[in-house]
């Protein structure tokens, strides 16, 4: 999966006195099995790029170019349609929902792809065990730690088997230890062949090894830096 | 593809169903009011449904012509002479006589209906009892026989005897045996009937001797029962001739404005229920709202979010639907109607007054059905469309 952005601008409530320039002519290349990090401020436009690239919303204008398929411009449902056949999506504060119980939060995305009960069940559970969870499944999510909870948030998303992990700023309410353990979970991914994209302004996440590459967002604007650190 | 859209059908119910049992209280208080809105619509219709075949049923019992004496507006008794002035007119295949009164019984605080017959060959005289059976009234010769419902024999409380006594108008007691009781089976007028000998009844009443309340007049030709009426009333003076038809008429505009009445009561109820469900629907708690973004985020395209609202609405709508209409037949088969049947039929009104016999009728199912649970899902629905628009953006 390639994923090409060209001079990606995206503007929040265009036009009005509230208006925000988030993103500035971006341009970005990354290619398959490629683990890319967006270092930045809060602010700069991180999760901003993160929703185009996981095709949650479309740039204001640029184009966005993913496996030859074009995301700018196309309808919700065709961009839903991409969310649920290539994309994991991690976010910033888990969002797990806190009634549900965590297996029922991890197979959430199947619903609507017609998968039955049973096999959503043994998909939940089985990924569940392999991030060893396994013990947490039946809990509500509101019943469960911080590091549970990451690791839920992530079996959540790659219950759809997707090719593009897109995790907005994983490690921001974890510790130390809990984060090296989310590290190699994606470590992991990475050797599956999956293309990573991690926003984080958290050190722990742009020096480690997995990172092939670190781009820098100033502003909307973005920069490629030389190497971590 | 039809499975796997049937599939993805249920599991939307599914998790439709799981959310509103996690939501359990709020939406039960929802399905209880809905179901309450639903009984009392139904218990109306149904309590009308079976007050008007109960009438039409009635009807057929009814003689042709009814004659009663009127004085100052009240009906009063007039003497079996009445009977030889009809004799000359032609059309006519029977005059029978009757004493129709009321008995209070003081000691128990109940109100009997009395009526004295002549001959027990002809049904005439039982005509809008809606009796089908003749009794025997002339086993025992000691005392007087006499017919009684069930709640007469309760309210006397003769337990496995067969005699009472009632009351003349002097005081002095007149005694009874029991020859019969109506069964459980026949309708509510019979259970507060004594039916005895003419003779008695004017006994038990103080009236003159050739003394009666009614005259029931049978026709050969029911296409005469009008001319033969007019007739009656030009030779007896001072007489009311109330024909089946009359009477039929006096239930219909009976039922006619009440339920009107009623129905725009209930109207009001059910608007006011379906805007308050509208008004539900269009507002979303911010956690509700937190949810769908969730889900969009996950892969729920617009349309799933409004089909787990439409089967939610589904689910609420169908349980009150079910736990409203089995609590009005409940209402109208062990309560005889109980709320709504003053509304519809004060006693006084209609005489001889009706008894319920519920009346099952689909099309009234239908009918409270469509009103009832397709406004709750478009009441619901609609607003949802807007609120599934929701932005996945918002929850990042
Ligand atoms: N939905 C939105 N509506 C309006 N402004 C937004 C919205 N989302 C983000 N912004 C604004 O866009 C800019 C970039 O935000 P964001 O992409 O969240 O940055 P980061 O993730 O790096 O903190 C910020 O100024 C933010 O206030
Ligand atoms: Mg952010």
């Amino acid at each position: 999966m390639k994923i090409e952005l060209t001079a990606v601008e995206k503007y929040y409530n265009r036009g009005a006195p509230n208006q925000v320039h988030a993103l500035r002519t971006v341009d970005l290349s990354i290619t398959s099995n490629e683990t890319v990090c967006i270092h930045g401020p809060s602010g700069s436009g991180k999760s901003t790029l993160l929703a185009i690239l996981g095709g949650i919303i479309g740039p204001t204008s640029g184009s966005a170019v993913v496996d030859g398929r074009k995301l700018a411009r196309l309808p919700d449902r065709f961009l839903t349609l991409y969310r649920q056949q290539h994309i994991g999506f991690i976010f910033q504060r888990f969002r797990l929902i806190p009634e549900l119980s965590v297996v029922e939060n991890v197979t959430l995305p199947l619903l609507p792809l017609g998968i039955r009960p049973a096999e959503r069940k043994r998909r939940g559970w089985d990924l569940l065990k392999r991030l060893e969870i396994g013990h947490r499944g039946d809990f509500l999510a509101a019943e469960i730690s911080g590091g549970e909870l990451q690791r839920a948030a992530v079996a959540r998303a790659l219950i759809n088997d997707p090719s593009i992990i897109v995790a907005d700023e994983p490690t921001a309410h974890l510790d130390t230890r809990l984060s090296e353990d989310f590290l190699s979970i994606m470590a992991e991914l990475k050797d599956l062949g999956k293309t990573i994209i991690i926003a984080s302004h958290d050190p722990l996440v742009s020096g480690n090894p997995i990172v092939d590459r670190c781009l820098y967002l100033r502003d909307g604007r973005l920069t490629a830096v030389p190497g971590p650190q | 593809m039809a499975a796997r859209y049937l599939d993805r059908q249920l599991n939307i119910a599914d998790y439709a169903l799981g959310g509103l049992t996690r939501r359990l209280g709020k939406n039960l208080v929802v399905v209880l009011v809905f179901a309450l809105v639903i009984f009392m619509v139904a218990s109306f219709s149904m309590t009308t449904t079976s007050l008007k075949h109960a009438a039409s049923q009635l009807l057929t019992t009814v003689p042709d012509i009814t004659v009663q004496k009127m004085s100052a507006g009240r009906q009063v008794g007039f003497s079996t002479e009445a009977i030889k002035e009809l004799e000359f007119i032609f059309g006519i295949r029977s005059v029978q006589p009757r004493v129709w009164g009321y008995y209070f019984d003081e000691n128990n605080g109940a109100n009997y209906t009395v009526i004295g017959v002549t001959e027990l060959g002809d049904k005439t005289q039982l005509a809008g009892l809606g009796i089908d059976f003749l009794p025997n009234l002339k086993t025992d010769a000691a005392f007087e026989p006499a017919v009684i419902g069930r709640g007469v024999r309760e309210n006397l409380g003769l337990g496995n005897r067969r005699a009472f006594s009632l009351f003349r108008p002097d005081l002095s007691l007149k005694s009874f045996v029991t020859s019969a009781t109506f069964d459980a089976e026949t309708s509510m007028v019979t259970d507060d009937l004594i039916i005895m000998d003419l003779k008695a009844a004017r006994d038990l009443f103080g009236l003159q001797a050739d003394e009666i309340t009614d005259l029931l007049v049978d026709v050969a030709n029911p296409l005469e029962i009008d001319n033969i009426a007019d007739n009656i009333g030009e030779r007896l003076k001072g007489v009311r001739v109330v024909t089946r038809e009359r009477i039929g008429k006096t239930y219909r505009v009976a039922f006619g404005w009440r339920s009107g009445f009623g129905l725009a009561c209930l109207f009001g109820a059910v608007a006011a229920f379906f805007i308050f469900a509208w008004d539900k629907a269009s507002g979303l708690t911010p956690a509700q709202q937190q949810e769908i973004a969730i889900l969009k985020v996950l892969g729920w395209q617009t349309e799933d979010i409004i089909t787990l609202r439409f089967w939610e609405s589904v689910i609420i709508s169908i349980s009150a639907f079910g736990l409203g209409y089995l609590a009005a037949w409940i209402h109208l088969l062990f309560f005889n109607g109980l709320l709504f049947r003053p509304v519809l039929l004060g006693w006084s009104v209609v005489k001889p007054p009706l008894s319920l016999v519920p009346v099952f009728s689909f099309a009234d199912l239908l009918i409270i059905f469509s009103l009832s649970v397709l406004p709750y899902l478009a009441a619901t629905v609609i607003p949802a469309w807007h609120s599934a628009t929701i932005r996945p953006d918002s929850v990042i």
